[in-house]
């Protein structure tokens, strides 16, 4: 009854783990070095709040900042802004995972929603104040927008490809604990 | 039962110590970075070289997927491409027939000069391995670092044209910020006109001309060749084509090719000399043959001021 964490707990780290190197390692990829002119969605963020907000014992806070560090590093951002701001967000879902079990889906869309948006603002408003290079305005709209609207299509993708769902009220995991 | 009260009590607050602990953390290496920034750069330059090549064997399914997904593509449109090849060979030949008369005639031309090409642009060949990682930054990694004698600064080319210059420098690799960056800067000459201007890149694949002085003297179709200014880049190399924007501004289509960037060229280019003791230049003390001269004056150690004076 005390345990949290079973050996499911960590197999479900280390997928998480693989996921997030698999992603960050297709962002590396040399294929076409010509500048894009639209930005993707950050599959990165998407999958950790998909994560955190359905199953939060799996994902640490030492994690995240771990793995987010070391895209900010290799993704040539500013090293440990980005990072700071995801662990912010992450322990505020991280409290409110329980309220999401008993409301709709779209409200926990939205809280998500408005911590994205957030943090993209405080990231904007951090990087003009400080005088940092940054990009331009619209290509960082562009990509909150599409992360936003990815987080959806993710949740599908996790349930059923990790089995990454919500809690049933009165399920165990294999120790006997609640979840 | 729902949660275990006592437990979350003593959990709690050392979980919210331990995360708040790691946001400061994170902003304090933010904020070093901002202060000094070349530390944590070197930093990371280190963190990527160690991380990075361990990783090519992961990029290799998706290297693959990609050829075959292009080679595919490239299979339907076969016949088209193979009348396309056909019409390039020919104005490729002809280009040959024009490059060896050129040839020619500056072979002859430097006999009559006696000039010497620059024994400083010797090259390092590297391959490209991983790409920046995100659509805001434009820089490529490449697999030669500080033990092939890289140093930050150099330019780097592909077979035709500039493509960036070294920005970070690790053990085993590099990194090259790329014309099309936001914080490229090159300093170019236009051709015939012979203009100085800047190129600056603003993340678009034409990267726009700025602190041009005359435009009515550059038309569309000018070569764009580096200037030497400032010894940081050395001069003549190409750059490109200028071409009209549909916003109406001059840019340059860059003569090398960004969408298959597999080998780069890294030219050692030295720095200019650093003058920092002007009394060698002027000649050296003691020689002076001359009449005698009074005890305790040696005209040789006279500054211009007073030499000039008198």
């Amino acid at each position: 009854m005390a345990e949290r964490v079973d050996s499911r707990t960590w197999t479900m780290r280390a997928v998480y783990i693989a996921l997030a190197f698999v992603l960050i390692v297709v962002q590396l990829v040399p294929l076409d070095m010509r500048p894009a002119g639209w930005a993707g969605p950050d599959l990165l963020l998407a999958v950790t709040l998909v994560w955190i907000a359905r199953r939060p014992v799996v994902v640490t806070a030492p994690m995240v900042a771990g793995v987010f560090l070391m895209a900010d590093l290799f993704f040539m951002r500013p090293p440990g802004l980005w990072a700071a701001l995801v662990v912010i967000l992450t322990e505020m879902i991280r409290r409110r995972n329980s309220e999401f079990r008993n409301l709709p889906f779209v409200a926990e869309w939205g809280t998500i929603a408005g911590g994205i948006i957030m943090m993209t603002l405080l990231n904007l408003i951090i990087l003009t104040l400080l005088a940092v290079p940054r990009a331009s305005l619209g290509l960082t709209l562009m990509e909150m927008m599409m992360t936003i609207l990815v987080y959806p299509p993710i949740v599908l993708l996790a349930y059923f490809f990790f089995g990454i769902g919500r809690p049933a009220p009165g399920e165990t995991g294999r120790k006997g604990q609640l979840l | 039962m729902a949660r275990d009260k006592a437990r979350e009590d003593y959990i709690a607050p050392i979980r919210r110590l331990l995360v708040g602990m790691i946001v400061l953390a994170l902003i304090a290496l933010f904020v070093v970075w901002r202060i000094d920034s070349p530390r944590v750069e070197r930093l990371r330059a280190q963190a990527i070289d160690t991380f990075v090549p361990s990783f090519e064997w992961a990029m290799a399914p998706i290297t693959g997927a990609a050829n075959l997904v292009s080679d595919f593509q490239s299979y339907q449109q076969l016949r088209a491409q193979n009348g396309d090849l056909r019409r390039e060979l020919q104005q490729m030949k002809a280009w040959r027939e024009a490059a060896l008369q050129l040839e020619q005639e500056n072979a002859k031309l430097r006999d009559l000069n006696n000039v010497s090409l620059d024994p400083q642009l010797t090259f390092i060949t590297g391959v490209v391995i991983t790409d920046s990682g995100s659509p805001f930054r434009q820089s490529v990694l490449v697999n030669v670092g500080a033990r092939d004698g890289i140093v930050d600064g150099w330019p780097a080319m592909d077979g035709i044209g500039l493509v960036g210059r070294i920005a970070g420098v690790g053990r085993e690799t590099s990194r090259v910020l790329l014309l099309t960056d936001t914080s490229s800067r090159i300093p170019v000459i236009i051709q015939p006109s012979g203009q100085r201007a800047i190129l600056a890149g603003d993340n678009t694949i034409a990267p726009p001309i700025e602190f041009l002085e005359n435009t009515a003297l550059v038309r569309p179709g000018d070569r764009v060749v580096s200037s030497g200014d400032g010894g940081v880049f050395p001069a003549d190399l190409l750059v490109g084509q200028v071409v009209l924007g549909t916003d109406e501004r001059l840019r340059v289509r860059l003569a090398a090719d960004y969408e298959r960037l597999e080998f780069l060229r890294v030219l050692r280019a030295q720095p200019n000399e650093l003058i920092g003791d002007p009394n060698g230049l002027v000649g050296p003390e003691g020689e002076f043959f001359g009449p005698a001269v009074p005890n305790g004056l040696n005209p040789a150690s006279l500054t211009s001021n007073e030499v000039g004076d008198g």
